[in-house]
């Protein structure tokens, strides 16, 4: 078993390496457009009734459907329907961007919709414009609140990344199956592999609630 | 765009494979079904483990519920397709096979435990203790506190999470094509072969999926509403 572990797992360690740096760049970029696309739709659903149904629309979508089935819906369909995404790595990157942006828009209008009225009326009492409102009360509270969230969606990101591969990502899971389908010596190098995709998630849950924990003590936030 | 959509999406392509489609998504309904209950059990277990005064159980079942709900369900799927026959087979010493369904409702099982039993866990803590205290003052034995005071409460107040972790559960039997499970995106793959039109075809396995998760979630939310009125969840 040692010998098998040294002989599949360490000597193929460089392209194990290499899939989770393809791993963390895919989650990267799609963690930044999901947070930009979240910031995005959660402002069309304070503007107006039509942009608000559109962007509800958008979230329940999004939230409804399975990582796997928009993964290849972007991969097959989008670049008829709409030209992009040119290559597997963007389609990966948009489908789990598209996944997230749902999910922290849903967050974010929780922490908006948790705010006292109150606040609201009187930063409207002492003139302050929509902007104004949004900019100084409304976002620094909602940012509070988000952080945490934020976290844990970057563990959820990890997690639904592991299906890019599907498409031929050369991501941590294409080089470990990649092995396995080489040798045929499944145990070592998915075992690991396994083990690998848990520390990275682990420890990113627990830095997400000691973060919200630190939060609660010091703003004394119900998060 | 959306004439490019409504033109290929025509009723007639679904309508040719009306059987393939129903019976992967019998497939999916099957496994989800399996799991759910394998979930369901485990989780209870584990739940209960966890908020057990002795403290190895403790820390075993954090350590189980943690490895599970920070373990991707792909890498467990696979994990249990391919890894767990060979283990099994070392360990009693004759040749083993798991087919890909068995395997499915296991690591999909043994995932959502890991969540599930956080619910559980959670409902179970917020009983007051006086009602653990008081029927401990009447001499009635720990299992049939846990059975007749503590569960039936703690039931209640876990309902709406664990019916949102069976939604989270039913939308994660998509993944299980990829250990060539003939579930429905699988036939929905098969059929895309055949006759090379992905933008109907993915796009309206996009939409079922869409409408069955939210016809779902809203019926939770409603018996959710109408439990908080009753005053029971």
């Amino acid at each position: 078993m040692l010998d098998n572990f040294y002989r599949y797992v360490v000597l193929n360690a460089g392209l194990l390496g290499q899939g989770l740096l393809v791993t963390l760049q895919v989650c990267v970029q799609a963690f930044v457009l999901g947070v930009v696309l979240a910031i995005a739709v959660s402002l069309l659903r304070v503007t107006g009734r039509i942009p608000r149904a559109i962007g509800t629309a958008y979230v329940e979508f999004f939230r409804a459907t399975p990582v796997l089935v928009q993964l290849l819906w972007v991969n097959y369909v989008w670049p008829d329907l709409f030209g992009f995404p040119t290559t597997a790595m963007g389609a990966g990157v948009i489908a789990l961007a598209l996944q997230t942006s749902a999910y922290l828009a849903e967050t974010i209008r929780a922490g908006i919709e948790g705010l006292p009225r109150g606040q609201l009326e009187a930063g409207r009492a002492v003139g302050m414009s929509s902007l104004q409102i949004v900019r100084r009360i409304v976002a620094p509270q909602v940012a509070l609140v988000m952080a945490p969230a934020l976290i844990s969606q970057m563990a959820v990101v990890i997690k639904s990344s592991t299906l890019v591969s599907v498409i031929a990502i050369p991501d941590l899971m294409y080089a470990a199956l990649k092995i396995v389908n080489e040798w045929f010596e499944p145990i070592e190098v998915l075992t690991s592999t396994a083990f690998l995709y848990f520390l990275l998630i682990f420890l990113i849950s627990l830095a997400a609630n000691r973060i919200s924990d630190r939060f609660r003590a010091r703003f004394g936030l119900a998060v | 765009m959306f004439a490019r959509l409504g033109q290929s999406l025509d009723p007639a392509l679904f309508w040719d494979y009306r059987a393939t489609l129903l019976a992967g998504l019998v497939v999916n309904i099957g496994i989800f079904v399996a799991s759910a209950m394998l979930a369901s059990v485990l989780a209870v277990a584990i739940g209960v483990a966890r908020t057990s005064r002795n403290r190895l159980l403790r820390g075993v079942s954090t350590l189980y519920a943690e490895l599970f709900r920070n373990t991707p369900e792909y890498v467990l799927l696979v994990w249990a397709y391919y890894v767990l026959p060979l283990i099994l087979s070392r360990m009693l010493a004759h040749k083993l096979a798991i087919g890909p369904v068995p395997a499915a409702i296991l690591a999909l099982g043994f995932a959502y435990s890991g969540f599930m039993a956080e619910t559980v866990r959670a409902g179970l803590l917020a009983v007051p203790r006086g009602h653990r205290e008081a029927a401990l003052a009447l001499g009635i034995s720990h299992f049939d506190i846990l059975r007749r005071i503590v569960f039936p409460q703690a039931l209640r107040r876990m309902l709406p999470d664990a019916l949102n972790q069976y939604v989270s559960l039913f939308k994660a039997t998509s993944i299980v094509s990829l250990i060539s499970v003939e579930d429905i995106m699988y036939q929905v793959s098969m059929i895309n072969v055949e006759e090379m039109r992905p933008l109907p075809l993915y796009t309206g396995a996009a939409l079922l999926y869409c409408a069955i998760i939210i016809v779902a979630s809203q019926t939770i939310q409603a018996l959710t509403r109408n439990w908080h009125r009753r005053g029971w969840a």
